[in-house]
């Protein structure tokens, strides 16, 4: 505490961002070293496991260094009486996070978009056609935040819709890359978030080549967003073998 | 290993752990399952210059049969389709079923079958408990709530399938309707095979086993079919007895509702053996669940026990041989 209570200057909020300003120097550099240890193109590992939920008809658990997520679908179940019919499947997606995702507890619940987005990434892989009148709903639940949430919450849930036995064209993995100055580092964890200069996210149907979703923000020049989006590409196709072998894991259980 | 993991946390330890593999690795190498596993998006191997007809869960791309679905591939003369393990109950007609009653609505009740779907029960389409043959009017209607109220379990058959792809069923008969005193179980749809007896009584323990083809099982005491309108009959003439006399008569009434702690030991015994039966991922037919029964009592098993590790094991192994002598008296 200041002895002296006239005046006062909120000097944890002006130290972090000298911390933060501090680091964005150091990104500036063609040369350093990531907080974990990877180098620039080298994605987090990634843990996955179906069935994380036995309520669920499917589930799944991904874990990518400290973003740990499980997702559960319900269904396809019967529709809500005040829905009109149709005669596709509706998709309805919902992300939440725990209230100690993240390390300031309950400072989470800037992610309105992540359900609508997760919404997209997702219905273009679901043959919606083979449940009319049906409602097929995702639960993510975001257990640890720890940077690229939304490719780990994508790329877990497409996981648990294979699970629950849901007609898709392909297993959809995402995968995200940030942008500081004249690098390009991929699978950022959430301290490199905190003082990027853009983020590109890419969601794709690997076997099918097709992208279902593409998320650009912040400063690009279009030589750097072919070179991220290759990388992304790259890096979707890899996490996808990942995702297949956990599904053929999963499937070689006694029958 | 999912189902397991899904449905029961054991803790086994190394001696079992390596009989369960062993287990598990001979009933594989039997069924030859491994090589037929399938992931979205694999392109299925097929002879292309057979005509093949593409089923359930295969979709075309460039020429390829790609799989929709995880699951087994499975191959009947030209079809080829993916059977998925965890999907839900596909339901065909003359399937029986048991389900849950979720809502009372006009007319009908809808009742919850693991389909994609509710599925609907007509007041029309059911035999009333007065086992008279008439047109349903507004009092029926009004008294619904008297024959199925909502969380009822009930058993009834797939009747057919409206234009618009809903479900109907029909409870036509005297075997079918509520089912009370028992447990309901449910299992992954695919494990109850479609079969020409889905109503079992197991007469050594008076319990009744229904194993709906939609997964749905039902563990309960044995109710005699032909007896129920009589104990109908009875109860009401007892009731109005009841008014008139004493209260000992009620007491006993109530008595005999009750069901015999005995019985309730060979339900739970019984729902046990399939729960085991299930997390192991075998088919369940009558016999494999009175075998699964008979060999916990004759190991002496607590039913508690059933569930446990060493059971469990024991039921793995128990398939192999009776596999194994199959195949024998088969060759």
């Amino acid at each position: 505490m200041a002895t002296n209570p006239s005046t006062y200057s909120p000097s944890q909020s002006s130290e972090r961002k000298q911390l933060q300003q501090q680091r964005r120097r150091l990104f500036q550099e063609t040369d350093w070293t990531r907080f974990d240890g990877r180098g620039f193109q080298q994605c987090r590992p990634a843990f996955l496991k179906t069935g994380a939920a036995s309520a669920a008809s499917g589930s799944a658990f991904a874990a990518f260094g400290a973003t740990k997520v499980i997702v559960s679908v319900f269904g396809p179940r019967e529709s809500k009486k005040a829905m009109l019919y149709s005669s596709t499947g509706r998709l309805n997606c919902n992300v939440s996070y725990t209230a100690f995702s993240t390390s300031i507890r309950g400072q989470s619940s800037d992610h309105k978009e992540y359900s609508s987005m997760l919404h997209k990434a997702l219905e273009g892989a679901i043959i919606l056609e083979t449940f009319p009148k049906t409602t097929v709903d995702v639960f993510a639940l975001v257990v640890e935040s720890g940077g690229g949430d939304l490719p780990v919450i994508i790329t877990c849930a497409s996981l648990a819709l294979a699970d629950a036995g849901i007609m898709m064209y392909d297993l959809v993995s995402s995968v995200s890359v940030s942008c500081f100055g004249r690098n390009i580092v991929i699978d950022p964890t959430s301290e490199e978030e905190a003082c990027q200069d853009g983020n590109l996210m890419i969601t794709c149907m690997p076997a099918r080549n097709e992208v279902t979703q593409v998320t650009l923000t912040g400063e690009w020049s279009t030589a750097k967003i072919n070179e991220a989006m290759e990388l992304c590409l790259d890096a979707c196709s890899k996490l996808a073998e990942i995702m297949r072998s956990c599904l053929k894991e999963a499937a070689s259980a006694p029958s | 290993m999912t189902t397991m993991q899904r449905e029961l946390r054991l803790s086994l330890n190394q001696t079992q752990r390596v009989r369960l593999q062993s287990a598990l690795q001979q009933l594989e190498e039997m069924t030859s399952l491994a090589s037929a596993i399938t992931v979205v998006a694999d392109t299925i191997p097929v002879n292309h210059e057979d005509s093949i007809l593409k089923g359930h869960g295969t979709s075309d791309l460039n020429g390829e049969v790609v799989a929709t679905l995880c699951g087994v591939v499975e191959r009947v003369n030209k079809l080829v389709y993916v059977r998925a393990q965890r999907a839900r109950y596909k339901p065909e007609v003359g399937d029986i079923i048991v389900g849950r009653v979720i809502e009372v609505a006009p007319k009908r009740w809808r009742l919850e079958i693991n389909f994609s779907q509710d599925a609907v029960l007509m007041l029309s389409s059911m035999n009333l408990p007065d086992g008279l043959q008439r047109r349903r009017t507004a009092v029926d209607e009004l008294n619904m709530r008297s024959i199925f109220v909502e969380n009822d379990v009930i058993c009834a058959e797939v009747r057919g399938f409206q234009h618009d792809g809903s479900l109907h069923l029909q409870a036509r008969s005297q075997k079918y309707g509520k089912l009370e005193r028992g447990m309901l179980l449910t299992v992954p749809a695919y494990l109850v095979k479609r079969r020409k007896q889905h109503f079992h009584h197991l007469e050594n323990y008076g319990v009744d086993l229904i194993l709906g083809s939609n997964g749905f099982i039902w563990v309960g005491e044995h109710v005699d079919m032909n007896g129920e309108n009589h104990i109908l009959a009875d109860q009401v003439s007892r009731e109005d007895m009841a008014d008139k006399s004493c209260v000992g008569q009620v007491t006993q009434e109530v008595h005999e509702r009750i069901t015999p702690l005995e019985i309730r030991t060979h339900i739970c015994r019984v729902a046990n053996s399939v729960r085991v039966l299930s997390a192991l991922g075998f088919n369940l037919t009558v016999e494999v669940i009175v075998d699964t029964v008979e060999a916990s009592i004759s190991l002496n098993t607590d039913i508690k026990d059933i569930l446990a590790a060493e059971f469990y094991v024991q039921t793995a192994e128990r398939e192999v041989q009776r596999r194994v002598s199959l195949s024998r008296k088969k060759g």
